[in-house]
């Protein structure tokens, strides 16, 4: 009787313990899925300014076709990437095409003095900045669940019940940490 | 017997005349209007002022932020739930005293225009002078408006003080006549008439004048309003950008804390969740203060200490073994074995941790992020014996253990600086420290009373004096 009580009390402990683990590890996962819809919020308002922007130097520079098309195509690539990684190493492109066209825009002191250029520049700037914290701040809740459901004992609670690795915001080479890109 | 009797007359009446002035002189009733979605123009912290009493909450400096949000000179913006930005955008322009002094904090801590929210805990200044500050200035500005003024006027307060010199005098010829060999009339005088101005003092503070209560009322109608129409309690600083100022007067009428625990602008920095914009990014670090049984110890003296543990480890099991022995639980044989391995395990793990660092140390770069020290004790002179600590964010993890550090290179630390230090890796105590960069923090505080704002206004003390700049 008593060796029945103590298995059974041993279970019920059991028990709560793995559904406590279990509910810390929904908690992470939720904080990841929320830093992903933050960064997936910033992303989309970056994207959606660039059309604007093309548009204005367009107006001012549009015999600089390579530039604009460069822009225009590692757009289309960053709206169509799926996964962390791909999308990251297509906003790095995408970044990296926004910063030839700002340097362009040094040589044309009539695009420069607009006011909507100089308008659409400091937002991308800003958004540029509230990406970099976003991809932080996710990359830091990927750190974080990772390490939780791969330390004993919750990688056996995370094992039986499906919790699986995260991907970081990285380019495939690129070290994690902060990425701030300055136009 | 007869001047002591005097003497305490003489108090009684003093203090009979302190307690009808005191009254004659307490704030004004505020009623509440009735709600209404008006906003006079006062600002947030003097709504914050008359509406508690005339006395200035912590929620005053974060309600100042929020209504610089809602007026454009900085923007908050959410990344994610314990994540949000403030961001400069521009030229404030003409600003209060008490709102540059908010927003030049905020433009010290900025990188790249940005801190974020919970960092604005952090820097170099003093807060309690920062925020002796800040409450002048709101002060001086509540008076400027006919809100506020200070309890004594100017004639009170000369004849509270010129009533006190009888009771004074009165003291002092009792102690003369009732102890005339040591002649200690003067002192008992001296003391007693500053025990009567400090507790005169003590009473002393902001008092609302008639306008400050209508005004008080005013506002209290507006609480009654937001606290209405608005979840402001649940509101996150980041939805200024929709509430506007009403966010900001929600905050200063206690009804917005969600934003204004995200904004601590005018609390201390906790000692274990720090802010770091090492790597050019705000970011938070954990910092850890171990248990300082293998932590944060010199490994010299750790040698001394491991032999002191191993003998006295093992002379006490040697004595608990000998009496175990005698009553026959256990073996003779196995009482000095015993006692003996006792010993090596409890000096090998210190002597080992001690031999590893002298023989070799890490160098770990970064960013102080938290000095601290701890009192651990008294020395034998009854002086406290305090632990320092240093904690340096290398950018590799977000929690980090705090260093042991000697009390000399601790006090020429500050934090923010960029350092290379090198550190016993076993028994984390930091051998030498080399600063590499300056924090860009040191020196930066901007709210020196001998400056721009000459006034005076201590939280209980004395009354608030406007210099006339013109005339120096």
């Amino acid at each position: 009787m008593i060796t029945l009580v103590v298995v059974a009390v041993v279970a019920v402990l059991l028990l709560l313990a793995a559904v406590s683990l279990y509910n810390g590890l929904v908690r992470r996962r939720g904080a990841v899925d929320n830093a992903w819809a933050q960064i997936d919020v910033q992303l989309r308002r970056r994207h959606d300014l660039i059309p604007n922007l093309v548009e204005t130097v367009n107006g001012y520079a549009a015999h600089e076709r390579q530039a604009l098309e460069a822009v225009v195509a590692a757009r289309s690539r960053a709206v169509g990437a799926r996964t962390p990684q791909d999308q990251a190493a297509a906003e790095d492109a995408l970044s990296g095409a926004l910063k030839g066209l700002f340097a362009l825009a040094e040589a044309y002191p009539d695009l420069k003095a607009s006011r909507n250029f100089a308008e659409l520049q400091e937002e991308l700037s800003d958004t540029e900045n509230r990406i970099a914290y976003s991809r932080q701040y996710y990359n830091d809740a990927v750190l974080t669940y990772n390490n939780a459901i791969q330390t004993v004992p919750a990688n056996i609670v995370a094992g039986m019940t499906g919790f699986a690795a995260r991907e970081y915001f990285q380019a495939p080479g690129e070290e994690r940490g902060p990425v701030q890109v300055r136009f | 017997m007869l001047a002591w009797t005097a003497a305490a007359a003489a108090l009684v009446l003093w203090l009979l005349l302190l307690a009808a002035l005191a009254v004659a002189t307490r704030n004004p009733e505020v009623a509440a209007a009735p709600p209404t979605g008006e906003l006079a123009p006062h600002s947030p912290a003097i709504v914050d002022l008359i509406t508690g009493g005339w006395r200035l909450c912590d929620e005053a400096a974060s309600a100042t932020l929020l209504d610089l949000a809602a007026r454009g000179a900085v923007r908050i913006e959410e990344i994610g739930p314990e994540l949000s930005l403030v961001r400069l955008r521009r030229d404030p322009g003409d600003l209060k005293p008490y709102e540059k002094l908010v927003y030049d904090h905020v433009r010290s801590l900025a990188v790249d225009g940005v801190v974020a929210t919970g960092a604005l805990a952090e820097g170099s200044r003093n807060l309690g002078r920062w925020w002796k500050s800040f409450r002048r200035k709101v002060i001086v500005e509540a008076r400027a408006l006919g809100l506020s003024r200070p309890r004594w006027s100017r004639a009170q307060a000369a004849v509270l003080t010129a009533a006190a010199a009888v009771p004074s005098l009165a003291v002092a010829v009792a102690v003369t006549v009732s102890d005339d060999e040591h002649e200690g009339g003067l002192g008992g005088a001296v003391v007693t008439f500053a025990l009567l101005m400090a507790l005169m003092g003590r009473l002393n503070g902001e008092r609302g004048t008639a306008s400050g209560a209508r005004a008080a009322g005013e506002w209290l109608g507006v609480r009654g309003h937001l606290a209405a129409t608005g979840r402001f309690a649940e509101q996150p600083a980041a939805s200024v950008t929709i509430w506007g100022r009403h966010l900001a007067y929600a905050a200063a009428l206690g009804l917005a804390p969600r934003a204004v625990i995200s904004l601590p602008v005018s609390v201390p920095a906790d000692d274990r969740r720090a802010w770091s914009d090492y790597g050019g990014m705000w970011h938070v670090v954990h910092v850890r203060y171990p248990r300082r049984l293998l932590w944060a110890r010199e490994p010299g003296p750790m040698l001394f200490r491991a032999l002191a543990a191993g003998f006295f480890a093992g002379f006490w099991t040697w004595i608990v073994l000998l009496v175990v022995s005698a009553v026959g639980l256990a073996p003779d044989a196995l009482v000095l074995p015993c006692a003996l391995a006792v010993a090596a395990v409890a000096a090998g793990v210190p002597l080992a941790y001690a031999i590893v660092d002298l023989m070799g140390k890490v160098v770990v770069e970064g960013q102080i992020v938290r000095l601290r020290r701890f009192r651990v004790g008294t020395k034998g002179n009854d002086d406290p014996k305090y632990a320092h600590w240093c904690a340096i964010d290398d950018g590799r993890a977000r929690e980090v253990k705090a260093y042991g550090i000697g009390a000399d290179l601790w006090g020429s630390l500050s934090e923010g600086e960029k350092v290379r230090a090198r550190v016993g890796r076993k028994l984390g105590w930091i051998h030498t420290i080399e600063v590499v960069e300056r924090s860009r923090l040191r020196g930066t505080a901007g709210y020196d009373d001998t400056g721009e704002h000459r006034v005076n206004a201590p939280e209980n003390l004395g009354e608030v004096r406007i210099f006339d700049t013109r005339q120096e």
